[in-house]
């Protein structure tokens, strides 16, 4: 199994971070205006905005072998929150684009996002 | 096969470079947000955005005869990424890509200068000097660097070799990288890098990276390399302004599918 990338720091992400839970409800609203919840999924999905700047060379050479290595959207790797140290061993990239940038030498930068995946 | 062009100092592009990286997979989430996927391996795509400023009239004169030979997005051509290792497997001597000598044995696992175990060991037993190699489908005319970080208990010489040229450089019990560039000097369509150990040797190396330019820059570890057959021009329209006498800048939008 692949494991996400982590930077010179050993950290994986830089501020600002964003993370996302979410979950899957559906509601059925009648005539009269009372509604009906229920659950669609089990329980919630996590989700992770990683914006990284100022990456070296070799930083963004690993970034760029591993969305290759997983091809895109499509492989699983392990991710470890970064804000609580939780392992989540079922993850995935959202995207299908992943665009890197190099302003000048190890100034480089680029945009990641990942989703826990259900089952 | 057309050959993208590098500038007159040998780089082949400035900053800021943009790359873009696209995959394409179908993905089919259920309403409990379970996701089934399929892969397209074949369709993956690679994008570099180029922005040149203050080129030389020289600089642009070749950039013009290489758009009027592409002629715009239409004719493939070889594009060597300006940010990349261009050498295939560079963490793994013992890959197919790479060719030892018959006398020259190749272990791996071995403490590299980032203090993981990526590192090789490379030891001659022969009586005569023996190599290990990688051939790539670049140019063999442009001007490149091979680096490459190397230590050996014993003091001796290691020579670099880049086509037909070689560069001969000390290798003591430290971490050193070493590099060479050169200019090749023929109009082959490939060209082989390569580590020569005397006899006896015995020499631990990693990273060994190719980029074309007269200098190295930080390791970039690969699996596929930088080496793009049947680049195309993005846009058949090539911008130009002139910013002064002699100084031009202009943006270059290139695509490599793996599917074409």
């Amino acid at each position: 199994m692949l494991t996400f990338p982590i930077l010179k720091t050993a950290a994986v992400a830089q501020y600002p971070a964003m993370r996302y839970v979410e979950f899957r409800n559906q509601t059925v609203r009648f005539v009269d205006g009372t509604e009906q919840r229920y659950r669609d999924a089990s329980g919630p999905l996590h989700r992770w905005g990683i914006r990284l700047n100022a990456l070296d060379e070799s930083e963004i050479a690993a970034i760029e072998e591993f969305f290759a290595a997983n091809q895109g959207a499509f492989g699983n790797f392990a991710f470890t929150d970064p804000w609580d140290g939780q392992v989540y061993n079922n993850c995935s990239l959202t995207g299908e684009t992943l665009e890197v940038q190099a302003l000048a030498e190890m100034c480089g930068n680029t945009v990641l996002t990942v989703q826990e995946n259900r089952g | 096969m057309l050959i993208y062009p590098q500038l007159g100092t040998g780089a082949l592009s400035q900053f800021p470079i943009r790359k873009r990286r696209t995959q394409r997979t179908v993905v089919n989430t259920t309403a409990d947000g379970t996701s089934i996927k399929l892969a397209d391996a074949s369709g993956g795509a690679t994008q570099w955005e180029l922005t040149y400023e203050e080129l030389s009239d020289s600089e642009l004169s070749a950039l013009e005869q290489f758009f009027a030979a592409a002629e715009g997005s239409l004719n493939g051509f070889v594009f060597l990424d300006p940010a990349g290792n261009l050498l295939a497997w560079s963490g793994k001597l013992d890959n197919p890509v790479w060719t030892p000598g018959p006398m020259l044995s190749v272990t791996g696992s071995i403490v590299d200068p980032w203090g993981g175990t990526q590192a090789w060991r490379l030891a001659n037993t022969g009586n005569g000097a023996q190599a290990i190699t990688q051939t790539i489908q670049a140019p063999s005319g442009y001007l490149y660097c091979m680096s490459v970080y190397v230590r050996s208990p014993l003091p001796t010489i290691a020579t670099l070799l880049l086509g037909a040229t070689r560069g001969d450089r000390s290798v003591n019990s430290q971490w050193n990288r070493i590099e060479f560039a050169a200019s090749g000097d023929g109009t082959e369509s490939s060209v082989s890098f390569g580590l020569e150990l005397p006899a006896g040797a015995s020499v631990e190396v990693s990273g060994p990276q190719v980029e074309p330019q007269g200098a190295a820059s930080l390791y970039k570890a690969t699996t596929t390399g930088g080496v793009y057959l049947g680049a195309r021009l993005a846009n058949d329209t090539l911008k130009i302004t002139a910013t002064g006498l002699n100084r031009h800048s202009c943006t270059v939008n290139i695509i490599h599918a793996d599917h074409l």
